[in-house]
């Protein structure tokens, strides 16, 4: 990555290496030149050799380049001019100095005897010191506010029809008969209420954890909404042979052990549970046909409550909170990129269904051929995403986890930063469908102008490729990026990218693995702020040390301290 | 920009890999002389055989050189299984390595082939227990060459660390790469890759004349690759509709 215009003067003493293809002519700027922490990495693994005779970066800036040269190599005195005109030479250093006083006021005199092709190059966060033609716009704009209207469910019980009346949802008892028809590859479906206190039972594979939500006014993201509290609905299932739906590892045992109650992702504490179990064809687990039919099925059952939760009033809600959705202009733009799966079985996710955490509606990420699409913040927390969830359980980011998402909640209350969107990108199955997709990401991120971007992904492995690419897309345009990921033991990297240089790692798995407890190594609230922090870092032109080569629980406590200390 | 958000001393908490040192053994008979086996990390074994765990298996399969393809099947969660459900030669091309033999192409088939699921992937397991006995297995049984595919991301990890090993034991090896950026990055010595999904490796289910030209590609870039890493990108492409 390139050196920051602000940073320069810290690597006066360090090796020249430029960055990238940097063409014969040049005047060389920080710009062309790699950052100098990332060196000993390079030269560890064998991408870059530093000759003694290689020239310190303050020997090299204003100098013109002799020879085209490729991305890292060390700049040596046979490749550049010996000076510039000396006029142009001391004038530069004028410059410095005069950007160098406390007298903001004092006048910046450049005076050029004689020269052709000069170039100047002023630190962009010198212009805070210049008057400014059109004052920008602090005051904030509100883009779109939500109401939510939570009701407290204390009991669940079977009824002849559904209601919900003083913190008591009823079920249907006939339901079960009713949509267990609705998909041939659905071959049962059973309901059953779980209490707090009676978790100590079996359990297939937790599929996804699911709130039960419902559009009173208007689209996702604004309007109302309505959202029962207290209760959620959790979906498991197997095929017809009893093989768990699932991939890499499944949940299935006593329930009480294996779930992380309290994830963003996962029933709380003191949540009823409404356990809808499914079982499909054989051999259908791992095609996508399979789990979602299970999806689709379990969504019906919901709908059935949502429209009883439709007619409720406000004067009946137990709270009720608005989500105001707000441009902070003049303040930084950042982004959160958020990376999902795209190859099929339950390597999908449905975007923006009609109802929140629904399925119906929405379009398969991976039929829209897992393109970059761009959410607002209050669509992602009024359940824009109905996870089809992916990897083992303990990095799956369920339904719920997206209408709590830490990253999210946190970047939009945070006042120094304008989160400017949520972009949901796919994984692809193909090599060259990965890259399409990333470049577009790149391009997008581009057009969007922000200044800051967090890239997180659910699951480990492929998905990691798109990641790294990612963040190159981002990192080359010069944009500080932050990466959010399981990695630990066994998701430690497949590939990477020197643009990777600020890194979270969501493990909390004693033994670094994809341990089969639902949601275990999920983002949670505290990773949030670490990624925040490594990025407000960045983006200030801070340092972030190199990590150690193995996961290290220390490094991610010490953070944590750090951190929370501010 | 302000400088006051800066945290002194917070560090990168998850390591970005470096590509390990190179390993390369030249292919010198030729290939109508060459004995070939083929080691897949997709998954692949008998039906009568123990499934993979999904979540972790570092054990591997052996697999008879004459069994029927239809005695074939997979357990990996890592990749969608509908194409390789179809035709187990999309991941495992035994058929065709068969016709390929029976073509004179190449001298014969191996006496056994291995299977295993690279998903996950424990890789000290594989690197320090697995990989070698299977590069011991494949030199006892007098194998030339051997041929690799992989599913996901972490499996095409676990495949080349077995290819790896095959390779140091002195066998050519080639991996058939849905994900060549993985296998170049974790140290394979040979890749081509054809332009499909994971799970269709070596070509579309059911068309045996793509998976054949892959497959005979793979072969003939055993002995056109002579620098460690190097990747052919083969002409054939296929998109799942899954």
């Amino acid at each position: 990555m390139a050196i920051s215009h602000e940073n320069i003067e810290r690597y006066f003493e360090e090796p020249a290496v430029v960055c990238c293809l940097t063409e014969a002519g040049t005047i060389i700027g920080p710009e062309n030149l790699e950052e100098p922490e990332i060196l000993p990495e390079l030269q560890s693994g064998g991408f870059l050799q530093l000759p003694s005779n290689v020239l310190k970066i303050k020997e090299v800036l204003g100098k013109r380049l002799k020879k085209t040269l490729q991305p890292l190599t060390p700049v040596t005195p046979d490749l550049i001019e010996e000076e510039l005109s000396s006029a142009c030479k001391v004038e530069k250093q004028n410059i410095v100095s005069a950007f160098n006083t406390s007298e903001h006021n004092s006048p910046i005199r450049v005076s050029i005897g004689e020269g052709k092709n000069i170039t100047f190059e002023i630190p962009t966060s010198l212009l805070q010191f210049f008057p400014q033609q059109h004052q920008v716009e602090e005051k904030e704009k509100i883009k779109r506010v939500l109401t939510l209207r939570e009701y407290e469910i204390k009991k669940v019980q079977w009824a002849d029809r559904i209601s919900i009346q003083d913190g008591v949802l009823m079920l249907k008892k006939d339901i079960v008969n009713e949509i267990s028809s609705i998909d041939p590859i659905v071959k049962k479906v059973s309901i059953d209420v779980i209490e707090p206190d009676k978790r100590d039972i079996f359990t297939n594979t937790i599929l996804d954890v699911i709130p039960i939500a419902t559009k009173v006014e208007g689209k996702i993201g604004e309007g109302i909404t309505n959202i029962l509290k207290g209760v959620v609905v959790i979906l498991t299932g197997v095929d017809e042979d009893g093989v768990q739906i699932h991939e890499f590892g499944s949940c299935e045992g006593i329930l009480s052990q294996k779930i992380k109650f309290g994830r963003p992702g996962c029933p709380d504490e003191d949540d009823i549970i409404i356990r809808v179990d499914v079982v499909i064809e054989r051999r259908t687990g791992m095609e996508r046909r399979g789990p979602y039919a299970a999806h689709k099925v379990c969504d019906v059952f919901i709908q059935q409550i949502r429209e009883v939760l439709k007619t409720k009033s406000a004067s009946e809600a137990s709270s009720i909170k608005e989500l105001v959705e707000v441009d902070k202009k003049g303040r930084p733009r950042v982004v959160i990129v958020k990376e999902i799966m795209g190859q099929g079985a339950m390597h999908d996710n449905i975007i923006l269904p009609n109802e929140p955490c629904g399925v119906l509606g929405g379009r398969c990420n991976v039929d829209l051929g897992n393109v970059p699409v761009v959410l607002s913040s209050n669509e992602v927390l009024d359940g824009a995403i109905h996870a089809l969830t992916c990897v083992g359980p303990a990095t799956k980011e369920t339904t719920r986890h997206y209408i709590r998402e830490p990253l999210v909640e946190l970047l939009r209350a945070d006042n120094d930063l304008n989160l400017v969107g949520v972009v949901f990108v796919g994984s692809p199955q193909a090599n060259q469908e990965k890259l399409y997709v990333s470049e577009r990401l790149g391009m997008l991120i581009e057009a969007m102008g922000v200044e800051g971007a967090i890239v997180t992904t659910e699951g480990f492995g492929n998905n990691h490729i798109d990641f790294a690419w990612h963040i190159e897309q981002i990192g080359k345009r010069g944009i500080p990026v932050v990466g959010v990921t399981f990695a630990g033991v066994q998701g430690s990297l497949i590939v990477g990218n020197k643009y990777m240089d600020a890194m979270v790692e969501l493990n909390k798995n004693e033994e670094g693995i994809e341990s089969e407890i639902l949601a275990e190594n999920t983002l949670c609230p505290e990773d949030a702020r670490r990624a925040l922090a490594m990025l407000k870092t960045k983006m200030s032109g801070g340092k972030i040390l190199p990590p150690f080569s193995k996961w290290d629980p220390a490094v991610i406590e010490k953070n944590q301290s750090l951190v929370d200390r501010v | 920009m302000v400088t006051n958000w800066v945290i002194e001393g917070i560090r990168s908490e998850v390591y970005v890999p470096v590509v390990p040192e190179p390993v390369f053994t030249p292919l010198t008979k030729d290939l109508k002389d060459c004995v070939v086996a083929l080691v897949t990390a997709a998954g692949v074994h008998l039906k009568s055989q123990k499934p993979f765990n999904l979540a972790g298996d570092f054990s591997y399969r052996e697999i008879p050189g004459d069994t029927p393809s239809s005695e074939l099947m997979v357990t990996h969660g890592g990749y969608d299984n509908t194409d390789v459900n179809k035709d187990i030669n999309c991941m495992f091309p035994i058929d065709r390595l068969r016709e390929l033999a029976q073509e004179g192409f190449i001298r014969g088939v191996a006496k056994i082939h291995i299977g295993f699921m690279g998903g996950g992937g424990n890789t000290q397991k594989f690197t320090e227990e697995t990989g070698p006995a299977i590069a011991r297995l494949l030199k006892e049984t007098g194998v030339d060459a051997a041929v690799l595919t992989a599913g996901c991301g972490t499996c095409h990890r676990s495949a080349v660390i077995v290819q790896r090993a095959i390779e140091r034991e002195g066998i050519p090896t080639v991996i058939i790469a849905a994900l060549p950026p993985v296998a170049k990055h974790q140290g394979a010595p040979r890749i081509v890759a054809p332009k499909v999904p994971i799970g269709a490796n070596a070509g579309e289910p059911n068309n045996v004349n793509m998976q054949k030209a892959i497959l005979k590609d793979a072969l003939l870039a055993l002995k056109s690759i002579n620098r460690f890493g190097e990747v052919i990108e083969l002409p054939y492409e296929y998109r799942a509709r899954i």
